[in-house]
This record gives structure tokens, C-alpha cells and sequence, in this order.
């Protein structure tokens, strides 16, 4: 209730705003101060749809992406000719305001495209979590891969792969009997909406730009404290052949078990990870863009095989086994400008998993899942536009196996 | 039905006449000039780029838009000089994430051409009620081009980098001018009578005085000051 009537009091905001926008009184572009060594920008996202009874849009903040209010507030502060602060201020369903990226960048030498940021930063891997925020996402649903809560988590494990696939569909309310037994929800593939804290260094030449980053989580579960003491390192290269098409490759390889569920499950010791390997693809002309993903992951999750041995969320002796679960997401997406301010785009996806051995024979240790989305949008102004979707998602599972849902967002930045 | 053709025939003709005697006014002994200088004091800063949060570095340096132009012109125009039909040729140049020139004025009918040349693609766009268009993505070497016939205000900007903007004033009559680099313009062949006269910068009307020109013709010295 409290969420419905923050958004509908944003979206009269909006209206207003769209109105005085045309007689240029509110700002249509970043806000600048101290002689543009401040500049503040912004952005709005009020979105509407049924409630989804599957959990086939929930991110891990808990929230509906298809049925929420997202306020932003980016900053840029030029310290120095080489040294710049970069921080965004959000929140989503007027939750908690929270810093989602905070660092400093550093251009050691002026002339050259080399570039050093420091702090939480953002994501290296994949294409998708840059532009999650703003218009660059044609559609309003997230891609499968950069939000789709599997079950598996970081700070608790399944006990044998029988408890791993009861919880096949069931990533929005993951529990298991390893580590921390509270229920809560499972990671993505690749979160695209939490930051993770480190360093990292870009070199961009003409046509190639090449990513490195050494950071405290992992893709999966990017953190700001530290809590298996082990660094992700990620890598991405992007490549620009020619104008309009970019072809990017992604990697990353780090601790992904808590230090605390790995002495539960007894591998007090031993350090379990999560791999990811990108693959992603947009080529653009005319009034057409399109665009394919490719996220393959796999986590290395120990298992005690015994759920008798595990007590209180501690087992008794050492991981019987160490499980490599395997999941891989492929999307293609495209956008056509029909006419000026308005466009149509559709998202096609599916998000597969390998499969493993409980007591009933093998089965995917996650149900797989297929989302198609189809919508499109209309400039109101330049920096305000509303879009419609219309998303439908089938989940290989024998209850909440289907979801569809029409949704509504007004999207409005500066 | 033959009465409204003889009209139909007579407009016609006299508009043929107008607009010979029209395309020479310039030279025409009689016609007077306007000019002078508009004093920008405050000059509005170039458009940021937006915090670029979820870059991987800075951004390939761009350039800085020249936002020192303002357009003078004649609120009220003689009748005969909205029989002007020629369809000139303008350009607005993509160089460095800039539109070059920052304000373009035109008469209705012209044709824009906006040329890339950045080696990076751009979307020329407007969603501007005067003119609406979008030119979609196009590499260096291209170009797209867009008719403007109705008179009107069009902002002008490009899809992909939300810092680029530019303005096309597009006039139904030919008397304006855009101001050089020290702020003068000169508008010439003004027929005789009494006008207002506007500076505009950077998306409205910032002053408008009145001034005459007399039977003999001659210039008008007129300076505006943009606070």
C-alpha cells in the first residue's frame, strides 16, 4: 500500500515534471556546479504490473522489477585534472537510501585511455549490468542471466543433491540445512544490481578496450565486506570491428561460499568458487539494434552427503563430495525505432541448467526456464519515456510454472 | 467558378512578381540594413555529459559547443516576403559529440544535411511539434537529411549521446541573422516601416525593440543585451 501510494505520487511528479519540462524549468540535463566540477544526475522509474505470484521478476533485493519505484541520484566530482569521484544514491520502493556505487577514478596520464577506479565499482563482467538503470534497457523486464534468482547460495548449502532439487524453482525462498538455515532468496547468474568493492583498470585502444578488476565477491554475490576471505578476478574485452558493432567476452573466477557455510558443511579450509564466462554481441543501423548474451557459470559447492550428519545448520565430518553445478543463459533482444519516439523491442531467453544424481535419477539441479518479452515505448519528451511489455515465462516445474505479466513504466533521467 | 480562377491566376502572378523583385531586395535601392551587436553576458555552459557511473573510465574527450549565437530577427515581416519559396541547403556537422553549428537559421523548405563525422555512429533526432524526425544510426561518411517547412523552434539532439544538442530556428521570411564569434549581425534589404525586432538565445526570445526604416532606406544601428 505504502509502495502503490510512493508511486503514484511519482508519477503525478512526473507528469508535472513532463509539463514544466517543456517550458524549461526543470533540468533536461545533468545539473552542473562549481564551474562543471559537480555534475549530479538522475533518474526516476515508477513501473506497474500484477503481482507475480511465480517470482519469476524478483531481484535480490526482494523486489518485483516489474512492480517497482526506482529513484537515482548519480554524482561526478572532478578532484583533479586526473582524479575524479564517482557515487549513485538509490533507492528502490522507498526502501533504504543506500550508496550502490562509490569510487575514485584515477587517469594517471592524461593523454591515454588508461584508466584506474578504486572502491565499489561497476561490474566488469557482461554488457547488461552497465545498463541496467536507464533507457539503454529496451524493455523493463531484466534479462534471465543478470536477474533470475536461482536457488543456490552463498551463505548456505544443501546437505546431499536431494536438497539441492528440492528447492528447484524455489529461488526466491531458498533454504537449506548447511550454514545459515534461514529462508532467503538464491543468487543469479550475474547480479546487475549490486556493485562489487575493488580495484579496477581499463586500457581502450581504437578498437579494443580491455577490463581487469580484482574485487571482494563474486559475480554471483558481489559484496563490500569481505566473508571467505577469497578475491574475484574478472577480465572483459570488447572489441569494435566496425561502427556499430560491438563484440564483448567476459570472465571472472572467486570464492563464492561464505567462509561460515563452508566450516558448517566441514571444509573449514578449502575455498569453493563460481566461474562465469560472457560471450555478448550488438550490432546497430538505421532505426534497428540487436543484441545477443551468452552467461555460462558454474559453482564448485561442497556437499556433505548425509543430511543425518548435520545439526543446527553444522555437519559432523567433511564434505562428502564437492558438487559443479552448472548454469547457462542465452538472450537475444532487438529494438526498432518505427517512428521518431517510438519503438518496439522483444527479448527472447532461456536459462538452462546440468543436471545431477538424487535418489529419483537425474534431473537439472535447478528448473530451467524460457521468458519472452515483448514491448516498446514512446518519447514524451527527450528524457521522459513511458513503455509497455508484455512478458511471458514458462518454469519447468510443477507449481508456479507460468507466469504472465503486462506491465507499465515511466521512466523519466537527467 | 471562372471569377475564382481569375483570382487564383492574379495571386499567382502577383506572387511570381513579388518574389522575383523579393530574391534581389538586397541590391534594391530604398530597402534598408539592421545592425549591431548582441552583448551575451552570461553565457548559458555547454550541456555535461551524464555522470558516467557505470563506465569502465572517462570518456573519449569530446568538444565544447560554441554557445555564444544568438539569432536577431524581424518579429513582424512585410507580407511580401513570406512569398519567398526558395528551398535552400543548410548543415549541421557531427564532430567530437558536437553539433557544428550550435544554432543553425533557416527559411521554411530547407534542407538540413547532418554529415557524421565521428568515427562512432549517431542518431539525429527531434521530437520537437515543429519537426519531428529520426535519422537513425549512421557511421562516418554518412549523412541524413531533413525538409523543414513549417516556422518553428527544433531541438535537436542525438539518441546515443545525450550531451549533443542543437537548435534550427526555421523562419517563414528571410530577414534574420545569426551573430558571428563578437556577437554582431547585419540583417540587409529590410523594405521601409517599422518593425520588432528579436534576439533570441539558447531557447527564447531574450529582448525585442521596435525600430523603423525610413523611405530612403539606409542602416539601423540596434544592440540587445542577453543578462
Amino acid at each position: 500500500m505504502k509502495v502503490t501510494s510512493v508511486a503514484l505520487a511519482v508519477v503525478f511528479t512526473s507528469c508535472g515534471l513532463a509539463t514544466t519540462a517543456a517550458a524549461q524549468t526543470i533540468p533536461s540535463e545533468p545539473v552542473t556546479l562549481g564551474d562543471g566540477r559537480v555534475v549530479i544526475g538522475g533518474d526516476v522509474a515508477v513501473s506497474f504490473a500484477p503481482e507475480d505470484e511465480s517470482y519469476f521478476n524478483y531481484s535480490s533485493y526482494d523486489h518485483n522489477t516489474l512492480r517497482e519505484l526506482r529513484l537515482g541520484m548519480t554524482a561526478l566530482v572532478r578532484a583533479t585534472e586526473r582524479i575524479s569521484l564517482l557515487g549513485e544514491l538509490r533507492t528502490e520502493n522507498a526502501d533504504t537510501i543506500s550508496p550502490y556505487g562509490l569510487y575514485a577514478r584515477i587517469r594517471p596520464f592524461p593523454k591515454r585511455r588508461f584508466d584506474v577506479q578504486i572502491g565499489r565499482i561497476p561490474p566488469t563482467f557482461g554488457r547488461f549490468p552497465r545498463q541496467a538503470y536507464s533507457r539503454d534497457n529496451p524493455l523493463i523486464g531484466y534479462p534471465l542471466a543478470y536477474q533470475y534468482l536461482t536457488s543456490l547460495r552463498a551463505n548456505a548449502l544443501p546437505a546431499t543433491a536431494d536438497d539441492l532439487l528440492r528447492m528447484r524453482g524455489r529461488g526466491w525462498l531458498s533454504s537449506f540445512n548447511v550454514g545459515d538455515t534461514t529462508p532467503e532468496h538464491g543468487v543469479p547468474l550475474v547480479n546487475s544490481l549490486s556493485w562489487d568493492t575493488g580495484i579496477q583498470v581499463t586500457h581502450g585502444w581504437d578498437l579494443l578496450t580491455v577490463t581487469g578488476a580484482v574485487t571482494t565477491g563474486s559475480v554471483s554475490n558481489p559484496r563490500v565486506s569481505e566473508d571467505n576471505g577469497g578475491k574475484q578476478i574478472a577480465t572483459r574485452a570488447e572489441v569494435r570491428p566496425l561502427a556499430g558493432l560491438v563484440i564483448g567476452s567476459s570472465f571472472a573466477r572467486g570464492e563464492f561460499v561464505s567462509r561460515h557455510a563452508a566450516s558448517a558443511a566441514g571444509a573449514r579450509d578449502a575455498s569453493f568458487d563460481q566461474r562465469a564466462d560472457g560471450l555478448d554481441l550488438e550490432y546497430s543501423r538505421s532505426h534497428w539494434l540487436l543484441r545477443g548474451d551468452a552467461v555460462l557459470s558454474r559453482w564448485h559447492v561442497p556437499m556433505v552427503g548425509d543430511t543425518a550428519s548435520v545439526s543446527g545448520g553444522m555437519s559432523t565430518h567433511a564434505p562428502a563430495y564437492v558438487a559443479a553445478l552448472r548454469a547457462l543463459a542465452l538472450s537475444v533482444e532487438g529494438r526498432y525505432t518505427f517512428l521518431p519516439g517510438a519503438y518496439a523491442a522483444a527479448r527472447v531467453e532461456h536459462l538452462g541448467f546440468n543436471r545431477i544424481t538424487g535418489s529419483r535419477g537425474p534431473q537439472e539441479w535447478d528448473a530451467p526456464v524460457k521468458r519472452v518479452e515483448i514491448g516498446g515505448g514512446y518519447y514524451l519528451q527527450r528524457n521522459l519515456v513511458a513503455r509497455v511489455s508484455w512478458q511471458h515465462n514458462d518454469r519447468e516445474t510443477s507449481r508456479f510454472n507460468r507466469g504472465r505479466y503486462v506491465s507499465g513504466q515511466l521512466l523519466f533521467w537527467f | 467558378m471562372r471569377a475564382t480562377i481569375r483570382l487564383v491566376t492574379l495571386v499567382m502572378l502577383v506572387g511570381i512578381g513579388t518574389t522575383l523583385r523579393w530574391t534581389t531586395a538586397a541590391q534594391t535601392p530604398g530597402t534598408g540594413s539592421i545592425r549591431g551587436r548582441v552583448d551575451i553576458r552570461r553565457t548559458i555552459a555547454p550541456p555535461e555529459r551524464r555522470p558516467g557511473i557505470t563506465d569502465l573510465g572517462n570518456p573519449v574527450p569530446r568538444d565544447v559547443p560554441d554557445l555564444r549565437a544568438a539569432v536577431v530577427y524581424l518579429e513582424t515581416a512585410p507580407a511580401r516576403a513570406f512569398e519567398d519559396r526558395r528551398s535552400p541547403r543548410g548543415r549541421i556537422d557531427q564532430r567530437n559529440e558536437t553539433f557544428v553549428p550550435h544554432v543553425l537559421a533557416i527559411t521554411t523548405g530547407t534542407l538540413v544535411d547532418f554529415p557524421n563525422n565521428d568515427s562512432t555512429y549517431h542518431n539525429v533526432f527531434s521530437l520537437s511539434k515543429t519537426r519531428r524526425f529520426d535519422l537513425g544510426r549512421y557511421a562516418k561518411g554518412r549523412s541524413g537529411t531533413v525538409r523543414f517547412d513549417t516556422p518553428g523552434i527544433v531541438r535537436v539532439f542525438c539518441d546515443i549521446h545525450s550531451h549533443m544538442s542543437a537548435w534550427v530556428l526555421v523562419f517563414s521570411h528571410p530577414f534574420f541573422a545569426t551573430t558571428d564569434t563578437d556577437g554582431r549581425y547585419r540583417i540587409d534589404g529590410v523594405p521601409p516601416g517599422t518593425y520588432s525586432v528579436s534576439a533570441w538565445y539558447e531557447g527564447s526570445n531574450r529582448e525585442t525593440r521596435s525600430i523603423t526604416i525610413s523611405p530612403q532606406g539606409g542602416a539601423v544601428d540596434l544592440d540587445f543585451v542577453v543578462q
